[in-house]
């Protein structure tokens, strides 16, 4: 029986060799690649030369990116809440719905999902837009028109319903491992409603809950697209300095240093947000 | 259970999907419009878009000639990549197996926008101008991550005491695993390949970095459609993009659990 497990080192590398070794080239090559930029010193004619500083690291210090974190950070944290008190009742729904209907409920999730984020942006720009559909149905109603588009409220209302099924997905699995007898018992034993939702299944979920509040923060915080589409020239963010940086004024190792800083507190975020589920699927086995 | 707590949850359930489709809904109608607005509902029906989309070199370019073969050629070679590590990962005892394993799944945590940029930076470095290369090679580092998720959750289910008593009835290791395990995964096979291929078939974050002249992917022709304003040809272009998606996710549905790969 031990031999079968047992294959030699050849095998090994051939099944986990090939994409070890095309990670290693495409992924950490270009890491390390980053990381030299952001040591380098930016000239705007040769972009980069070589003369070593740590000037792109103190520049994030800097007025214009201590805003431009704060207002990242805030649009990231409020688009978190709104998809944790909005993602949580439709997790319970599709953890408790009957199979039929819960595996409908998963499709109309993962479809958006998978659709390119500029199409769903897309779709919110001819909702929100001035002679948009929201602005259409006030004046039918006599009221006078709104300004959605090209606000902060417009980019959170586009990341939260771009980055909603990162909430509801681990959130879901959380809740289907806490047995419906539990809740039950907690009725019978006279808890009403509310009472059972913060004692019993608020408690049990808070680890799917808390993973899923890390992703969309973390996604949230090097967003583009929508902020882009959505909030114009006006609501600046990381993901725009980033892409700015890199493809317009061609300030490379600026690009790099602050790529490297969100690429590490990303990291952490999603390091912690693993362990959670971890620490979830350890309870599991121990019960 | 109590009846009011269900009324108030399914009125929050249908809020939430509502939201969450509406702006696919409306894509799909603002695409029969007869008129070059964006309305909805549409003021009538017609193809005029779809014919418009179809007579336009650069979304025919961008769908055929470009998204459409790197997503193939990235389902393909994120299939046979991911499938490899998926086996080595399920089946092999290894020191460091748990470190490779998360390895693999790093480009599923590193911010696409990130990663696009990191890529770009890499690749003028090197010299390479952007291709359909260029955007195939990229989309493989985020697309095979998928396959390995989906084939390891096949894998996991099947019992290797199968392959055992294939062994002992005279197959060698490579004829047990193609004829008794290979069947067994095959749904778990495709679904990886699928989601391969909408991973890079709906992709706006690396190609927003690495297109170029000739190499233009259909997210991105949409997303500058869009900042130059457009007409709904755009309409058109997403429609077709979200029909493709939604019958590949509905398919991965029937062969296979959703869950195991998202």
């Amino acid at each position: 029986m031990g031999e079968s497990r047992d294959f030699r080192r050849p095998v090994w590398l051939i099944l986990v060799g090939p994409y070890g070794l095309y990670l290693a080239l495409l992924l950490v090559v270009p890491a390390v690649n980053i990381v030299i930029y952001s040591f380098l010193t930016y000239s705007p004619t040769k972009i980069a030369v070589p003369v070593l500083t740590a000037a792109n690291y103190g520049k994030l210090c800097d007025a214009y990116y201590l805003e431009l974190f704060l207002r990242t950070m805030k649009l990231a944290l409020i688009t978190t809440m709104i998809c944790a008190l909005l993602g949580f009742p439709v997790a319970y729904w599709l953890a408790r719905a009957r199979p039929a209907i819960a595996s409908l409920g998963l499709f109309l999730l993962v479809v958006p999902l998978m659709v390119s984020t500029v199409i769903r942006v897309f779709g919110w720009m001819v909702i929100l837009g001035r002679n948009g559909i929201i602005n259409e149905l006030l004046a039918i109603l006599g009221l006078s028109p709104v300004t959605i588009m090209y606000t902060e409220t417009a980019v959170v209302i586009g990341l939260v319903n771009i980055f909603l099924p990162f909430m509801v997905l681990p959130t879901m699995a959380a809740i289907e491992r806490i047995p419906p007898s539990l809740e039950e018992a907690s009725t019978n034993l006279g808890a009403n409603w509310p009472q059972r939702l913060v004692k019993v299944i608020l408690p049990l979920s808070l680890p799917g809950l808390i993973s899923g509040a890390l992703l969309v923060y973390s996604v949230s915080l090097s967003a583009f697209i929508t902020p882009v589409l959505m909030g114009g020239a006006r609501v600046r963010v990381i993901g725009s300095q980033i892409y700015d940086q890199v493809l317009v004024t061609f300030n490379w190792p600026g690009a790099s240093s602050l790529a490297l800083v969100v690429v590490v507190v990303t990291l952490l975020l999603v390091f912690v947000a693993l362990r959670t589920t971890r620490r979830l699927a350890r309870l599991e086995v121990g019960r | 259970m109590s009846g009011q707590q269900p009324r108030l949850l399914l009125l929050v359930v249908i809020f939430v999907y509502a939201a969450l489709l509406a702006p696919l809904v409306i894509v799909l109608g603002v695409s029969f419009n007869p008129g070059a607005g964006f309305d909805f509902p549409p003021k009538g029906v017609s193809l005029h878009w779809y014919a418009n989309f179809f007579s336009k070199e650069e979304f025919v370019s961008a769908f055929f000639k470009v998204s459409l073969v790197v997503g193939l050629l990235t389902a393909l070679l994120a299939t046979t990549f991911g499938s490899l590590a998926a086996i080595g990962l399920v089946r092999l005892r290894f020191t460091g197996r748990e470190a490779v394993e998360a390895f693999f799944m790093t480009p599923l945590l590193v911010p696409h926008i990130l990663l696009g940029a990191a890529l770009y930076l890499f690749y003028a470095r090197l010299g390479m101008k952007s291709s359909v290369l260029t955007i195939l090679l990229a989309h493989l580092v985020i697309a095979t991550p998928y396959v390995i998720r989906s084939v390891t959750a096949g894998l996991a289910g099947i019992d290797p005491g199968l392959e055992e008593a294939a062994m002992s009835l005279g197959a060698n290791r490579v004829q047990a695993f193609a004829k008794v395990t290979l069947p067994l995964v095959r749904s778990s096979l495709l679904s990886g390949a699928i989601f391969g291929f909408i991973i890079s078939f709906s992709d706006i974050n690396l190609s927003l970095f690495l297109s170029g002249p000739g190499a233009t992917t259909l997210p991105m022709q949409i997303f500058s459609e869009i900042q130059w304003g457009g007409d709904p040809t755009i309409a058109a272009a997403s429609a077709l993009q979200i029909v493709t998606i939604g019958m590949l996710v509905l398919i991965v549905q029937r062969a296979f659990r959703l869950r195991f790969v998202v």
